[in-house]
């Protein structure tokens, strides 16, 4: 399919949380590939793991109380999750980068932005303040802050939220990463704001190539952005596919519950509420047996309550987990 | 901020004005000292009349007040009644650079001990140190400092000694009466071995509360978005705690610390009077119960002044290491 070099490959990946009232599978199982300068949208509601396996990718799972309890995340061919603390922290903010959901307390309120921006960057290379100050003015300058200079000295609580997820970009793209994770970096804007900076992250990957995977429960957001789509229900991906197809045709009920949810305004207007998936998300701490989905799926079966489906390739590139995949 | 800290220090002067009333008033309070010599068959009364007169005490309090104020302008604080013969500012004199060398030192060794082990504790949250560390913070704060004391002396006065048959170190006092006079060298080191165990004993009681302090200051820190965002750009550990996290946490402990400073003029009256130092916390108290007002206003004045005058520190401090906050 993708003739594009495998850049990040999570094979079986399992992040558990190891709470006083019990053991939370918030990973369980994730397979993932993202292809160099790919586009990945991993996406599902509060709770499905999409947090957790960013950050089980860049090891800063807060340990204790959650740890990785298995599987590989392979980058560039080597497992990530066999490297030293040292290695790891060199390719964080330089490889792999990250943004993240909530920009008002993600700066440090204590040193300027220029100096937080200068600092990712002199960690990862060797150069000296004065480049450094004309390179973070330049990083500045690309995530479009007006005024770069002006802005280097100012602190977070001088700026607006907007302002803040771009100087977060800055930030992340400022030792040119191969990927960058996207952790509901929109989800607290405003929404001109979101798209401005949804804008912006199209640009600059068109600009500098590398890959992103945007996490988000918005299905809006990967819509426009995503190559590929990964859907992710309790701890597992239930479906992957590339976005045309996601949209197009949904195999996995789940997804089709998803799609379904969302307003289309080209429709005449009625006056029928939005159809919305039944149920609730399961509790981590009392999964369904067989399939996680089958309390909320319409199609389920005796087979969905006692087995759990592998995910099976339907047609080349789509892959489900689902023993009654919806026919295209 | 210039404009501030002008406008500030006016705003002292009424303050301090009010406080002298009261604390004069409350002290008018007590009953006249003289009056009880009438009992006293050897005592003519016309003597007792002529001393209730030359000490104003057949005056109303506030026009007593008058009187010892036209003094205090002029920088006559007026006579020691404890000491007879000596000006109150005479005895303060005497008991102040004691007070302040103890309580100075003290308070320098439990800061110096405090903040890195509430740093540590934090940190290590729950780990073996951490609770080691807190269970000695918790004993220091809840054993009285009599009790500590004289446990201290048993064991360093009374069962350790030098093999010259003196106790290895003195149970009480400031100085080895003679050595006044000796070169500086000899009589610093005369000085530190009086000073041990007060010294010990005090902050031993108070540093525990700032290592709780800085604790708690930590724990909150180190949850926050900025800190994960250092973690993610590759900065080494070490440094997201001594840099990204402390600069945060200490924004509270500054404040706590220029807060604490007039406490050093204040002494501690009780591990005075244990080890039988005469500094400021053990005159006071006399002054206090024998009625005499000139010496104890000195005292209380000073105590006043230092607490105002830090409280402006603590918010001059508290600008300065916080950028968000700006007076103007």
């Amino acid at each position: 399919m993708d003739n594009r070099e495998v850049l990040v490959d999570i094979k079986n990946l399992r992040t558990f949380f190891y709470t006083e009232d019990g053991v939370v599978p918030a990973v369980d199982g994730i397979d993932l590939s993202i292809h160099r300068g790919e586009v990945v949208g991993l996406v599902g509601e509060s709770g499905c793991g999409k947090s957790v396996t960013a950050l089980s990718i860049m090891r800063l799972i807060p340990n204790p109380p959650g740890k990785i309890i298995g599987g590989e995340i392979f980058f560039h061919g080597k497992d990530l999750l066999k490297k030293n603390e040292e290695e790891m922290r060199m390719i964080r903010g330089d490889k792999i980068s990250m943004i993240f959901q909530e920009p008002m307390t993600s700066l440090n309120p204590v040193y300027t932005v220029g100096d937080q921006i200068s600092e990712a960057i002199t960690l990862h290379q060797k150069i000296d303040d004065v480049e450094a100050k004309r390179r973070t003015v330049e990083m500045l300058h690309l995530v479009g802050i007006p005024e770069p200079e002006r802005r280097y000295s100012q602190y977070p609580h001088e700026m607006s939220g907007g302002m803040r997820q771009r100087v977060m970009i800055a930030m992340a793209l400022s030792s040119n990463p191969e990927l960058l994770i996207s952790d509901e970096a929109t989800t607290a804007l405003d929404v001109t704001i979101q798209a401005q900076i949804l804008d912006l992250m199209r640009g600059l990957q068109k600009k500098l190539g590398m890959a992103i995977l945007i996490i988000t429960h918005n299905l809006a957001v990967v819509a426009e952005m995503a190559e590929t789509i990964a859907i992710a229900y309790a701890g597992k991906i239930v479906e992957n596919a590339s976005a045309k197809e996601i949209f197009k045709s949904p195999r996995h009920p789940y997804t089709y519950g998803l799609l379904a949810s969302i307003p289309k305004f080209t429709e005449k207007k009625t006056n029928e509420p939005l159809p919305a998936i039944e149920g609730m998300v399961p509790s981590p701490y009392h999964m369904p047996k067989g399939c996680r989905f089958n309390p909320r799926c319409p199609f389920a079966t005796e087979k969905c309550r006692e087995e759990e489906p592998e995910i099976l390739e339907l047609t080349p590139g789509h892959l489900v987990r689902c023993f009654h995949p919806i026919e295209s | 901020m210039r404009d501030y800290i002008i406008r500030r220090v006016l705003g002292m002067i009424p303050l301090i004005l009010i406080v002298m009333i009261v604390s004069f008033g409350i002290f008018s309070l007590v009953p006249n000292p003289f009056a009880a010599l009438i009992e006293n068959p050897r005592i003519k009364k016309a003597d007792i009349q002529r001393l209730i007169k030359a000490w104003g005490f057949d005056l109303p309090w506030y026009l007593r007040f008058f009187k010892w104020f036209s003094g205090v302008i002029r920088g006559d604080w007026g006579p020691s009644l404890l000491y007879p013969g000596s000006t109150a500012r005479d005895v303060i004199s005497r008991a102040l650079p004691v007070t302040v060398r103890l309580m100075g030192i003290e308070f320098l060794v439990s800061i110096a001990i405090a903040l890195p082990i509430g740093i540590i504790s934090a940190v290590k949250q729950y780990s073996v140190t951490d609770y080691v560390v807190t269970v000695i913070s918790f004993l220091g704060m809840s054993m009285p400092t009599f009790w500590f004391g004289l446990l201290m002396m048993m064991l360093f006065s009374v069962v350790l000694k030098r093999p010259s048959g003196m106790p290895l170190l003195p149970a009480g006092g400031f100085i080895t009466p003679g050595l006044e006079e000796a070169p500086f060298w000899a009589k610093l080191g005369d000085r530190a071995q009086y000073l041990v165990m007060p010294v010990v004993v005090l902050a031993f009681s108070s540093l525990g509360g700032y290592a709780r302090y800085m604790r708690s200051s930590m724990l909150e820190v180190i949850r926050q978005d900025y800190i994960r965002t250092a973690r993610a750009k590759g900065v080494p550990e070490r440094s997201v705690i001594y840099k990204h996290a402390l600069r945060n946490a200490m924004i509270p402990i500054v404040t706590l610390i220029a807060l604490s400073v007039p406490g050093i003029v204040g002494g501690a009256a009780i591990t005075e009077t244990i080890f039988n130092i005469p500094g400021m916390g053990s005159l006071i108290i006399q002054a206090e119960t024998k009625a005499d007002y000139p010496t104890a206003m000195i005292g209380l004045m000073l105590s006043s002044v230092l607490v105002i005058a830090f409280n402006l520190v603590a918010d001059i401090v508290y600008a300065w290491v916080d950028p968000r906050i700006k007076y103007s």
